[in-house]
């Protein structure tokens, strides 16, 4: 186990964190989904993003609740 | 030929001149149900006696003179995460047991303002968070997975058991079941098809599109959905067009980019061929090919599962503590593991995103579509959980399906995917046609013309 995964009661203490207390039987499946996860997206952090901003895009004014559908 | 078996497109025109009444087609429709559901699991719920007096509605109004176009009393079937007012929106999910919406969903009343008649909710895998939708039956074999998470919808359109449906995709749920069943799923342009009132999964990569038995019937359909809806926040507010493609075959002047990497790499040799044969009939049709290097490969699984994990995991984030245990095991776990991914990694994927987004559209600027295969492999057997590739790398059934649709997602270009044969197992083989962001009418002028070199599709035997 690399040093960057979470162990079952770090996924748990992380989880309730988040505000998801979870029961003690799921701690150790959390944290293997939670650590494959992790592994997929990590992948990310090799990527130089130098000024890229994130893709979503707020355009201030063009909300028109009222127009006709 | 029963009414049940005509595309949408034949079914029209038979309606508009008054040969077939929309009545007689309900019928047939909801027979060929009472026949082959029973073995296919494709619908949550069918709403007959509905569907019948709404048949009956379109046929006096057309027989009055009030004809309101090509779906006028065509009978359709809508993904269960799509509102209708009235209606339980299940999500194939017991966590909605009690739902009852409150109003249409934009694409449910633009397809009641045409006149379409709704048979039916069909099933998804649960709140659309897998690639299987486990209560369904591939409408080829019912052994096998119809794929998803738009399984209902892309099995009934297979079968017979609704001229026409809209799925959903957030990172390949149309076009993947399409593929899986032998039909035509779209993908339209983020923004171009409205998505108010239809249950997320991942709000940044959700689209609404339809499923058909052919290209043309999906023209139709977009055509009627696509326009700007205040309600969207991300629907663009881009002119209404008639996207029906004209009736030439004549593809000289097209690029298409066929790409030298990815889409081709752990692709089961039969699909590929497929592929590469429908390839070789664009060409033969004046298309002409040119290589293409798709870019940051090494990202897509990551900028996928690092904008869908959290996203999803927010929007339930109510029931996942009121009720977790109402979950299906497979979705309960992703979106608990959901809560542990830190800002960090969501913000990379968005970086991620606005990066592959700008090398697409530098791709984009040498070819006019591109082609490739849908999925990598045919439909597998249900309960399989891994496919082994030649080089004796397993990959899960999941991860398989969602690899080559997901660029599209985190994108937001247009992706259509056309049947192009069936493997030696007689199961169906699906081609992709990816565009230029609003480039549907060329994806639906070549996958029409490639569909007129094909003979007629035909329905899934559903035994």
């Amino acid at each position: 186990m690399s040093v960057a995964e979470l162990t079952p009661p770090e996924a748990a203490r992380w989880a309730a964190r988040a505000g998801l207390p979870l029961p003690a039987d799921r701690h150790a499946a959390v944290a293997a989904v939670a650590n494959h996860i992790h592994s997929v997206v990590a992948v990310l952090r090799e990527l130089d993003f130098g000024d890229t901003p994130p893709a979503p895009a707020y355009h201030a004014g063009e909300e028109k609740h009222d127009a006709a559908v | 030929m029963q009414p049940y078996e005509l595309s949408l497109t034949q079914a029209a025109d038979a309606v508009r001149a008054r040969q077939l009444s929309p009545v007689e087609l309900a019928d047939s429709v909801l027979e060929r149900i009472e026949q082959v559901e029973p073995r296919l699991q494709a619908y949550v719920t069918v709403t007959a006696e509905q569907a019948r007096r709404a048949a009956r509605e379109a046929e006096n109004d057309i027989a009055a003179g009030r004809y309101r176009g090509p779906l006028h009393g065509i009978p359709m079937g809508l993904k269960d995460l799509i509102d209708v007012a009235g209606a339980a929106t299940s999500a194939s999910s017991r966590v909605r047991a009690d739902h009852r919406a409150q109003a249409d969903s934009t694409v449910a009343a633009r397809l009641a303002a045409a006149g379409a008649v709704l048979v039916g909710k069909t099933h998804t895998h649960e709140f659309a968070y897998g690639l299987t939708t486990p209560q369904t039956n591939n409408a080829w074999d019912r052994e096998r997975v119809a794929g998803g998470s738009s399984g209902g919808s892309a099995v009934a359109v297979a079968a017979g058991t609704a001229t026409f449906t809209l799925g959903t995709d957030t990172g390949g749920s149309i076009r993947v079941p399409a593929a899986l069943n032998g039909v035509v799923g779209l993908k339209p342009t983020y923004g171009l098809v409205p998505r108010h009132g239809v249950t997320s999964l991942s709000w940044s990569l959700d689209h609404v599109g339809p499923i058909t038995r052919t290209v043309e019937d999906a023209a139709l359909v977009l055509t009627a959905l696509a326009g700007h809806d205040p309600h969207d926040p991300a629907s663009l507010t881009t002119p209404a067009i008639d996207y029906r493609p004209g009736t030439g075959m004549d593809l000289t002047g097209l690029r298409v980019g066929v790409p030298r990497n990815y889409y081709f790499d752990h692709v089961d040799p039969e699909v590929e061929a497929a592929v590469r044969r429908a390839i070789a009939q664009l060409e033969s049709l004046g298309a002409r090919l040119v290589d293409v290097e798709i870019p940051l490969t090494r990202y897509i699984q990551a900028t996928q599962w690092g904008l869908m994990v959290p996203e999803a995991t927010a929007y339930h984030e109510r029931t996942l503590r009121a009720v977790p245990e109402l979950y299906q095991a497979d979705v309960r776990i992703l979106l608990e593991a959901g809560e542990l991914m830190p800002a960090g990694d969501y913000l990379r994927a968005q970086r991620s995103r606005t990066l592959m987004r700008q090398e697409w559209a530098r791709m984009l600027q040498y070819v006019d579509v591109i082609a490739a295969p849908t999925v990598p492999a045919t439909a597998v057997k249900a309960g399989q959980e891994t496919i082994t590739w030649p080089d004796g790398t397993a990959e899960g059934v999941s991860d398989a399906y969602v690899r080559l649709s997901s660029p599209a997602n985190i994108t937001g270009v247009p992706s259509l995917s056309v049947p192009v044969g069936h493997d030696t197992a007689g199961l169906p083989i699906g081609m992709q046609l990816l565009g230029r962001p609003l480039g549907e009418s060329a994806l639906l002028r070549i996958g029409h013309a490639y569909q007129q070199t094909q003979p007629a599709p035909t329905l899934a035997p559903a035994v």
